[in-house]
């Protein structure tokens, strides 16, 4: 059993900074604004429904779909992460105390993406047929499944690593590193298996969903190092914590790197294959939301975090460049789910029978970004609980100890 | 140094091993059990013949009007288990005038709120003036021998009968519109569960006799019956929320009426028929006319020829 007082005092062993206490005003009032506004968003959703969606039958996937798989992409990017650094015991990522921090981000990340997949559904009552009328044809029940999966395994493995011997906590971490690298991949097959669409009919896609899980997975966990602090609390691991943030920092800027070079990759094909259909890279590129790609992921989510990463020797700037970098990728599926559904295969459709939601555009609405919001302050109320049951359940094993 | 050793030892990596080789072991056998053939869901066999006294009173004749015909081959259809007979769809691209008449018929025969159509018909403009003409172009579902949407939907509510007809579980379709960026045909429309007169005026504040009276107005509520299933448009529930598109009546078929395009066609220029019937008019028709299918390259293999 876990205490009352376990739990309310549990700044202790794991939670405690100095610089994490200056951190908990500011981010309380964030949370406060964040859940305020996302509990608004959800009236909304439940009172008119999928109405007050931008979304449509023609373009009929918006940033809900974009911030799911930016859920999924960062708790497979910071698991994979931790299970390595765990396994091969890099400096920084060796203790367990280390491990517990990223696998409770990692969870903070995916139950939230699931909590917005979930009102995405048409009706939501029928979630749980996923699991019982499962056909594995479908990239999203295999998706779904794979998720549930890893979500048990990292589950499993948190509560493994109370115990102080366990001979399941790395081969569990093994799968649940394998399941990490495999997700965020197959995130990008979930887009290529829609063979209909010419955009998204690309094998790199994988190969971008999994860079930018991976980058955007390390820059989280830098965030989250940098503002809990030494893992263990102790001053003395002050000089681990930083180094854990240099490798982080080095990883996060590798990743970016790469994603760029597979995005390059990717327009290139569009723009230099001659005669070729490129209505979606010219609506990414050129279009309506051209801001989007060149302001949002390009220069506020690419180019001053690279900046902040490389020539900032501060480690708050860092912190700040990783909010940015997930800002940029958010950004960056918006750019692959939007222009893939815009362009219709057969001209003249929209005008064919005209309705507001007959047609090859999508605008987010106010209900959509709200119910971002509350998928935000989700992820940092189940941080925060995890963490809190995280130092209970620690203290509680070392007394026992 | 607090740090833990933590290498892999033998022990750990064979279990990490078999962890992992377990996990795609399973994955691999779902998936390929999923992807190879399976036995149709629906009923066969001689439970599905239907003996319907449709036309049995009309003498036929050697000329017949096509719908006669048609409605007496679609009877003759119905008397074979649902397995022997292939419904397809031929459309004679130079008879449609472009009257939207086959559209409005089917909003009015499925009770299609706003936002759903099954059968839009494409207007385009060809040439400059003066060689310029218009062309026009239904698009009802394709019920493709390949449906993209089908494999796509996580919870079978999709299928395709084994008539050929590519139908929805309105009660197990979860919404998630998957389906809807998989059918290259843009045939599937969501149901948003929107009313022709939500927002209007309401008529008088009370009275047994109103005459409009918003969403709530009875008209907005008569039930469709697709699938020869009654379905009411009330509160939240199905078909609100799920995926929608046309089944080539499937409840009229049922009880020996042609779809309801077809039967509103004013030109004759939207013919229906048994693939698997080797008289019927539109085997027939796909013989010997220049038959054309949309967007062959996909692979879908749709089952609804263009007349060009």
């Amino acid at each position: 059993m876990i205490q009352a007082s376990t739990l309310s005092g549990a700044a202790g062993a794991e939670m405690g900074s100095s610089e994490y206490s200056g951190c908990t005003k500011v981010l309380w009032v964030v949370w406060i604004v964040l859940l305020v506004a996302g509990l608004v968003g959800l009236w909304k959703l439940l009172t008119v429904g999928h109405l007050a969606g931008g979304y449509g039958s023609y373009v009929s996937w918006g940033l809900w779909i974009a911030l799911y798989f930016m859920g999924v992409g960062i708790a497979g990017g910071a698991f994979v992460f931790a299970a390595a650094g765990y396994i091969l015991g890099w400096r920084g990522f060796a203790t367990r105390a280390d491990l517990r921090t990223a696998i409770v981000l990692s969870l903070a990340a995916i139950l939230p993406a699931f909590l917005v997949i979930w009102l995405d559904l048409g009706r939501m009552e029928r979630l749980f047929t996923v699991f019982t009328s499962a056909t594995f044809t479908s990239m999203i029940a295999f998706n779904a499944w794979m998720y549930n999966t890893f979500l048990v395994v990292a589950v499993v493995c948190w509560l493994l690593s109370f115990k102080s011997e366990s001979v399941w906590l790395k081969p569990l971490l093994c799968l649940g590193a394998f399941l990490s690298i495999l997700f965020p991949s197959q995130s990008g097959v979930f887009f290529e298996a829609v063979g209909t669409k010419d955009y998204w009919n690309s094998p790199l896609l994988s190969m971008l969903f999994l860079s930018s899980a991976l980058a955007a997975g390390s820059g989280a966990l830098l965030f989250v190092r940098t503002l809990v602090g030494p893992t263990d609390g102790k001053s003395s691991d002050a000089s681990v914590n930083d180094q854990a943030i240099q490798t982080l920092r080095k990883f996060t800027v590798a990743a970016l790197i790469t994603y760029l070079a597979f995005e390059f990759a990717e327009i290139s094909i569009e723009v230099w294959r001659p005669y070729t259909e490129t209505r979606s890279v010219d609506f990414l590129i050129r279009g309506e939301y051209a801001w989007v790609f060149w302001g949002i992921q390009l220069f506020v989510g690419t180019l001053i975090p690279l900046f902040l990463y490389l020539f900032s020797p501060n480690r708050g700037a860092w912190a700040v460049a990783s909010v940015l970098l997930v800002l940029g990728f958010v950004a960056a599926r918006m750019g692959i789910l939007v222009p893939g559904q815009v362009v219709g295969q057969i001209p003249g459709l929209q005008e064919a029978f005209q309705d507001a939601r007959l047609v090859y555009s999508y605008h987010p609405t106010s209900m959509e970004y709200l119910i971002g919001a509350l998928m935000i302050a989700v992820g940092m109320a189940v941080f925060f609980i995890g963490r809190r049951l995280t130092a209970a359940l620690a203290s509680e094993s070392e007394q026992k100890a | 140094m607090n740090e833990e050793k933590t290498p892999l030892d033998r022990r750990e990596f064979i279990l990490a091993g078999g962890l992992v080789g377990a996990g795609i072991a399973v994955a691999a056998a779902v998936v390929v059990k999923d992807r190879s053939p399976s036995p149709p869901v629906d009923p066969t066999g001689e439970a599905t013949t239907r003996q319907l006294d449709v036309l049995k009173q009309v003498k036929q004749t050697e000329h017949e009007d096509e719908h006669l015909r048609m409605q007496r081959e679609l009877v003759r259809a119905m008397a074979k288990p649902v397995e022997q007979r292939r419904w397809i769809m031929v459309i004679d691209l130079r008879k449609c005038i472009g009257c939207h008449s086959c559209t409005i018929g089917c909003v009015a025969e499925n009770k299609l709120p706003p936002g759903i159509v099954y059968r839009p018909v494409v207007t385009k403009e060809v040439g400059v003036y003066p060689n310029v003409r218009v062309q026009f172009l239904p698009r009802p579902c394709m019920h493709c021998e390949n449906p993209s949407c089908v494999p796509v939907c996580p919870v079978r509510a999709t299928w395709k009968r084994p008539d050929g007809i590519v139908a929805i579980d309105y009660d197990k379709c979860i919404g998630c519109r998957s389906c809807l960026n998989a059918c290259p045909y843009g045939s599937r429309t969501i149901d948003f569960g929107r009313y022709y007169a939500e927002g209007a005026a309401v008529g008088a504040p009370s009275g047994d006799v109103r005459p409009l009276d918003g969403p709530r107005a009875p008209y907005e509520h008569v039930s469709s019956n697709e699938y020869a299933k009654n379905w009411k448009r009330e509160g939240k529930g199905s078909p609100i929320g799920n995926a929608r598109k046309c089944h080539l009546c499937a409840h009229r078929l049922e009880v020996g009426q042609l779809p309801m395009c077809v039967s509103t066609c004013i030109g004759r220029a939207t013919y229906f028929g048994d693939s698997k019937d080797p008289k019927s008019l539109v085997v027939e028709l796909t013989t010997k006319h220049n038959v054309q299918v949309l967007l062959e390259h996909w692979g879908n293999k749709p089952q609804c020829y263009y007349i060009v």
